[in-house]
């Protein structure tokens, strides 16, 4: 188990962090989310050992991560870091000899994994010539070169075409496979709903929501009703009780139900207009389950 | 599901990483088209500098003259006042003055004297002016005195032998050897000033690009800090004593310098002092250059230290001229100042063995001085970029 557990940070007089504590399983993908300045960032560089905690600390398999572990440990910060004038299959070679491989196990894994994300024809070209997209790819294989027991990284797919998100999300899917822990955050929640297992949305230095996707979605208060009725006017379900109009647009209805409100008769209404060209209870995505956590503790902070 | 497998991979040893980074460096810069210029250019212009001072007639010159009747009398004082001007005369013998014009014509020799015994002797030169014609007048006048002399009956006695005595045994080679240290020296103020910068251009690209971060992430601050100034500092080794290799079989092949022992002696403590100065000025700059993000805002983080390394190098110069002043005396025990002035009063042989120690202890005092307080500073600056950190800053950050 990958656990975080109760990490506070303040810098100066900014409380950035305030007891943020996961657990990340070996082979579980997990979605680290949260709007801009929540704090991600800081409480992966503490994982890594680049921010010291005030308090609080993180664990791998119940001990401490040290030194030891980190060099176990795969990372990807989120501005990226590699040195521009060396050849990418050095580069690699030279990051997997940095986590303990000798240099002829260095030298197969950095072939290896500039040939698996599609580097191979430029393992002899210096990083900065290659295009944004293309040192991402280096970026990755040099958090991936040393077959790491613990995988943390800073918005990997950001900057990335869907050929290379694709690739890179198949690599992480078979790491996770291996049972590495892969922890990693991203602004693109469609991605994460898709990718992970678990999923913690970090807003105002604590985490609101973990969990699966679908827990998630039953905690999530309220539950949603989509009704396309072509034919009725506006206005047609605003008489069932316990039910509140959400938006209504040409037909197009999304209703949320009180708890102890009948579907049935939602139904009964749509039937009455006319045709009822789709009707069912709808999923929360989970770029709707974050505003709603993120805004939820605007609303108790403030 | 099961951990992997990792027991092929064993975690490095300290000195493991500091290998690696130290390898890194070398294997970079080694590559480096400004590093591979820069060397060629220093030994050519060694090279040059040698070049200049065998044609600047360093050596001994010689002249070639031709000679038109006479008698051995007349070639051996010719040879006399040749050594006496300290220029090796050969004599040919020429048939006659026809022989004698076209030797002259064609540079066969320097210059053809004819009828040297007779009331109106000739020299016949390409073009008037030149230092053979001195010797000849000389070589005739005494030739005629010493004749008039024997004509007249008076008996020489030999002159007597003038016995040398110096007081200061062996000024000369000393001067040499202050001339070496003092080359040696402008050489040191070049490397330290070249590979000083090499250390801190590094450490700003790592900051800049935020490799730091991945590396900070499997290494301690020291580790790379250390990696970084040994890796660079011994390439900066091997380029001195590549130089000092070049500079000394010049040296030797040109015949510029008499004394090989003395000028070894001085070159490898020229090597010596590189040493100790590079491990001073290295970390300084290291430091200094982690307090910046850009490689633009280098020089102003940078100027002090060049600033040492220059006044450094004009009181070495001030100390070859005048090695017992107390300034030279003073300086050669500033740590910073001492790798520069120190060489240059050693070669004078103005330094006793215990001062040369003191200097060295205090040189090594200061270096563990800034290894220790500029190894936080660095720690605290490196993770955090932007503008330029202040000193107080960078410690503060080490802490937190």
């Amino acid at each position: 188990m990958l656990e975080f557990d109760g990490l506070y940070k303040a810098y100066d007089s900014n409380q950035v962090l305030e007891g943020v504590s996961f657990t990340v399983a070996p082979g579980q993908m997990f979605g680290f989310c949260g709007s801009n300045g929540a704090g991600k960032t800081t409480t992966m560089r503490i994982a890594m050992g680049l921010a010291r905690a005030d308090a609080g600390e993180v664990r791998w398999t119940g001990r401490p991560v040290d030194e030891v572990v980190r060099r176990r440990i795969g990372y990807m910060p989120e501005e990226r870091g590699l040195y521009p004038k060396m050849k990418v299959g050095e580069q690699l070679a030279y990051f997997a000899r940095l986590h303990g491989l000798d240099a002829r196990a260095a030298g197969r894994a950095a072939e290896h994994w500039a040939e698996r994300l599609g580097l191979g024809e430029r393992r002899n070209d210096r990083v900065e010539k290659l295009s944004l997209g293309n040192q991402q790819r280096v970026q990755l294989a040099a958090a991936l070169v040393s077959e790491p027991d613990v995988l943390i990284l800073d918005e990997p797919f950001s900057g990335l075409d869907p050929v290379g998100v694709d690739s890179l999300a198949e690599a992480l899917l078979e790491q996770c496979r291996r049972g590495v822990p892969v922890v990693f955050s991203s602004h693109q929640l469609d991605l994460v709903e898709r990718l992970c297992d678990a999923v913690g949305i970090l807003a105002r230095g604590k985490i609101v929501a973990s969990g699966t996707v679908d827990e998630l979605r039953s905690a999530a208060a309220g539950r949603q009703l989509r009704v396309v009725v072509p034919d009725a006017s506006v206005g047609w379900a605003a008489a069932v009780p316990g039910v509140r109009v959400v938006s209504e647009q040409r037909g197009d209805t999304v209703l949320e139900l009180a708890p102890g409100a009948d579907d049935q008769q939602v139904l009964a209404a749509a039937l009455a207009t006319g045709r009822v060209a789709h009707f069912a209870w709808r999923e929360p995505t989970l770029v709707e389950l974050f505003r709603h956590a993120v805004t939820d503790t605007r609303e108790v902070a403030a | 599901m099961t951990a992997p497998a990792s027991t092929d991979i064993k975690p490095h040893s300290p000195t493991q990483l500091v290998r690696l980074v130290a390898g890194r460096e070398i294997s970079t810069r080694i590559r480096d088209k400004g590093f591979l210029v820069s060397s060629a250019v220093l030994i050519v212009l060694i090279i040059g500098l040698m070049l200049f001072q065998v044609l600047l007639g360093g050596g001994e010159s010689t002249s070639r003259i031709g000679l038109v009747g006479g008698d051995r009398a007349v070639e051996q004082v010719l040879q006399q006042q040749g050594d006496a001007l300290g220029t090796e005369v050969t004599v040919v013998e020429l048939a006659d003055e026809a022989a004698a014009r076209t030797a002259v014509a064609e540079e066969d020799v320097d210059a053809a004297l004819l009828d040297p015994t007779g009331s109106r002797p000739e020299l016949l030169v390409q073009s008037a002016g030149g230092s053979t014609e001195d010797l000849v007048r000389s070589a005739l006048a005494a030739l005629s005195v010493a004749d008039q002399l024997t004509e007249a009956g008076v008996q020489l006695e030999p002159a007597p032998a003038v016995d040398v005595v110096a007081l200061e045994a062996d000024e000369a080679d000393r001067t040499q050897a202050t001339v070496v240290a003092l080359l040696g020296v402008g050489l040191l103020y070049f490397l330290f000033i070249l590979f000083g910068q090499f250390v801190a251009q590094g450490v700003v690209e790592e900051k800049s690009s935020r490799v730091v971060e991945l590396l900070l992430a499997t290494m301690r601050p020291w580790q790379l800090l250390a990696g970084k100034i040994i890796g660079l500092g011994a390439l900066g080794l091997l380029q001195t004593a590549v130089i000092a290799v070049v500079g000394v079989a010049g040296a030797l092949a040109f015949d510029v310098i008499d004394l090989p022992g003395q000028l070894i002696g001085t070159v490898l403590n020229v090597l010596a002092w590189f040493v100790i100065g590079y491990a001073f000025y290295a970390a300084v700059f290291a430091v200094a250059a982690s307090l910046v993000s850009r490689q633009e805002d280098l020089g102003s983080v940078l100027t002090p230290t060049t600033i040492l390394l220059v006044v450094g190098f004009i009181v070495a110069i001030q100390a070859a001229q005048d090695p017992g002043s107390t300034l030279a005396t003073v300086t050669s025990y500033v740590p910073g100042l001492s790798p520069m002035v120190m060489p240059v009063r050693q070669a004078a042989g103005e330094a006793a063995w215990w001062e040369v120690g003191l200097a060295v202890l205090l040189m090594v005092l200061a270096i563990a001085v800034i290894v220790r307080i500029g190894g936080r500073i660095y720690s605290g600056a490196l993770l955090r970029t932007g503008g330029r950190l202040k000193l107080r800053e960078a410690l503060a950050a080490e802490k937190a």
